[in-house]
């Protein structure tokens, strides 16, 4: 079972995101903060994180680059409200980028084809 | 003894007189001045001074001396006058020439009238005149104009012309500037390329004189060695006058002129006269060349100013841009959030909820809802970040390629299939991928909506001259499912969920892309797309 940790600054769509991805049979954590996020991070082990950008303190895209610095084989998906952000270079260091819906299955495809993709390189 | 001469005489009739003319009336009864007019050159008086007797002692002798001496002042004082008033004339002529000089700023009306004056019988009343003006960015002396007659045919017909109308110099400069100017370059244009020497040659004839500012007159110009043996043959005199054009210490130009006409010899009055008149002429060009600079310089700083506002006017408005961006994506954030959360739970309910529960047809029409709420709000952003497309060369083939490869949910969906007819090896379009794709995306999303199971979509591409022309066509479709041209989405039956077709108009007009909507009540549509080709970006 692939462990997630979505971190998100509304509750709520943490919630529902957990909700969603556990009924995929995955096991979420949820962080409301980069810095909560960072502390579990350093606490467990996950196979991918799911990652707001605009966030209070610091920003999704600050947290993105030292997850790629301190753990460069953890994939992360940009879940966020702008889609603006697919054009900022510091965005590409993701392994995905989803624009938030109430559609939920974009995300899920998103996560699924990262974790094969995670799957079949780690295989290699 | 009778006097053969009629000096004695108080009164006279016309044939007393052998050297009596038209107009020597008064003469007849003014005894002195008939004297001294005629008598003094008649043979007869003459005549009868040496038939005077010895009475009047060596008198007789001694009076000629006096007569040729009185005719050679005469003479000289005939020249004198002659020459004063040719002077006079000069004088005249010069402050007119200088009162244009001074007053035009136009280099060719300026040199129109400067050569004009050396060749005018009222002025120096030269053949020709040649006009040679320093190039200081080339570092050359240019053959720039030269005015005159080629032979003695021309001359003739010029000279007659002039004559005929009674041109004035100012009158003839100005003919000179307004419709002669190019006729008398292309005709000295071969004379005027011979002429040309760069600066560096400074063994030549020309430098020299610049670099020494002493007018020359040259009398044999084949024996001269600072000249090249085809320039000799090409100026087809013996002897020119060359006068250095210099103003305060800047060399401008030389001036050249000669006789090739009449041959008239040159002499040391038309050296220093044409001298004279080359300072004001050096002035007047340099200054002329000075404001035509100045104007050049004007026109390039109003033209820079212009294009500075218009940045200037740009900026704000891109400023203007990115607040509206930064606003849109602010209340992007602000509604999407809430949005994802009330569609996102409502699903979530769905997924756990009986078919039959009383609830369900609430909780479903929740989630369409904030679908359509979230189409909505990427039409706001997309629209905003429309303004400011990212343009790309693409293949629009690729584009449809990808398009058709995003939409198979809704081709599944909606029981229908596309086809392709695509043209190979178009030309790539300059367009905004992103928006392009999405607005085709959207055109075919509403296509499939009203499509009824087993119909068909075709989407073809070719290109048409400096176009590419795509159409998107059906039939079979719902007629009332079907997009109204110049409607804004959503349209009369408020399900589409793709962005309107106004809203596509308008982006791809942006990206000079026209698109034009045919729809009839049987249920066909065809929606034609035209790409301009930009060939110079594409290539």
């Amino acid at each position: 079972m692939s462990r997630l940790l979505v971190v998100d600054d509304e509750q709520d769509i943490c919630r529902l995101f957990a909700a969603e991805l556990e009924d995929e049979g995955y096991q979420v954590e949820t962080a409301g903060s980069a810095a909560a996020a960072a502390d579990l991070l350093t606490s467990r082990e996950f196979d991918l994180v799911v990652l707001d950008i605009q966030m209070p303190g610091e920003s999704g895209l600050q947290t993105l680059q030292e997850i790629v610095r301190d753990k460069p084989d953890l994939p992360v998906i940009l879940c966020t409200a702008y889609s603006c952000y697919k054009d900022d270079f510091s965005s590409w260091l993701a392994d995905g980028y989803v624009v938030k819906s109430s559609d939920t299955s974009e995300l899920k495809n998103e996560i699924a084809r990262v974790l094969d993709k995670r799957r079949k390189s780690m295989k290699q | 003894m009778q006097p053969l001469c009629c000096w004695h005489q108080e009164q006279i009739a016309r044939h007393d007189c052998p050297n009596f003319r038209d107009g020597d009336d008064a003469l007849l009864f003014d005894r002195k001045q008939r004297f001294l007019q005629r008598c003094l050159n008649c043979h007869l008086f003459i005549e009868d001074l040496r038939r005077l007797g010895p009475e009047t002692g060596d008198l007789p002798k001694l009076f000629p001396f006096a007569i040729e001496e009185l005719m050679t002042l005469r003479g000289e004082t005939r020249t004198l006058q002659g020459r004063l008033d040719s002077l006079e004339r000069q004088g005249s002529f010069l402050r007119e020439v200088g009162q244009e000089l001074q007053s035009s700023l136009d280099k060719d009306s300026v040199i129109a009238m400067a050569l004009t004056a050396v060749t005018a019988g009222e002025g120096f009343d030269l053949n020709r005149a040649i006009l040679l003006l320093v190039n200081r960015r080339s570092q050359s002396l240019n053959g720039y104009l030269a005015i005159g007659p080629r032979d003695h045919n021309e001359a003739g017909q010029i000279w007659q012309e002039i004559e005929q109308q009674k041109f004035s110099l100012r009158d003839m400069a100005l003919r000179l500037r307004e419709e002669k100017l190019s006729a008398e370059r292309a005709k000295f244009k071969d004379l005027l390329e011979i002429l040309s020497i760069p600066l560096q040659r400074t063994e030549h004839l020309f430098s020299q004189i610049l670099d020494s500012r002493i007018s020359t007159h040259v009398t044999d110009l084949a024996a001269e060695p600072g000249l090249d043996p085809e320039q000799v043959a090409a100026l087809g005199v013996r002897e020119m006058i060359l006068v250095p054009l210099i103003s305060k210490r800047r060399r401008i130009g030389l001036l050249l002129a000669d006789n090739l006409i009449n041959n008239r010899p040159l002499g040391q009055h038309d050296l220093q006269a044409l001298e004279t008149f080359a300072a004001p002429v050096a002035y007047a060009i340099e200054r002329a060349e000075l404001y035509e600079r100045l104007e050049l310089e004007l026109e390039r700083t109003t033209t820079a100013n212009q294009r500075l506002k218009e940045q200037q006017l740009q900026i704000l408005q891109m400023e203007k841009m990115a607040l509206v961006g930064r606003v849109t994506a602010d209340v992007a954030h602000s509604i999407r959030n809430p949005l994802t959360i009330i569609g996102g739970n409502a699903r979530n309910l769905l997924k756990t909820m009986p078919q039959d529960h009383i609830q369900r047809t609430a909780i479903d029409s929740i989630v369409r809802e904030s679908r359509r709420l979230e189409d909505a709000l990427e039409e706001i952003i997309l629209y905003s970040e429309a303004r400011h497309p990212t343009l790309d060369n693409w293949d629009i083939n690729q584009i449809l390629h990808g398009v058709i490869a995003g939409v198979q949910d809704e081709i599944s969906q909606a029981e229908s299939s596309v086809q392709l007819d695509l043209a190979s090896s178009l030309p790539l379009v300059r367009l905004d991928f992103k928006r392009t794709g999405h607005c085709l995306r959207s055109i075919l999303t509403q296509l499939l909506q009203a499509a009824q199971p087993g119909s068909r979509v075709l989407i073809t591409t070719r290109q048409q001259q400096d176009k590419i022309i795509l159409t998107f066509s059906g039939s079979g479709l719902n007629p009332e499912q079907l997009p109204e041209p110049g409607h804004s989405t959503p349209n009369s039956n408020g399900k589409s969920t793709a962005i309107g077709l106004a809203l596509c108009a308008r982006i791809l007009e942006g990206q000079n892309a026209a698109m034009q909507i045919q729809t009839d009540p049987e249920g066909a549509v065809l929606i034609t797309l035209g790409m301009n080709l930009n060939k110079g970006e594409n290539e």
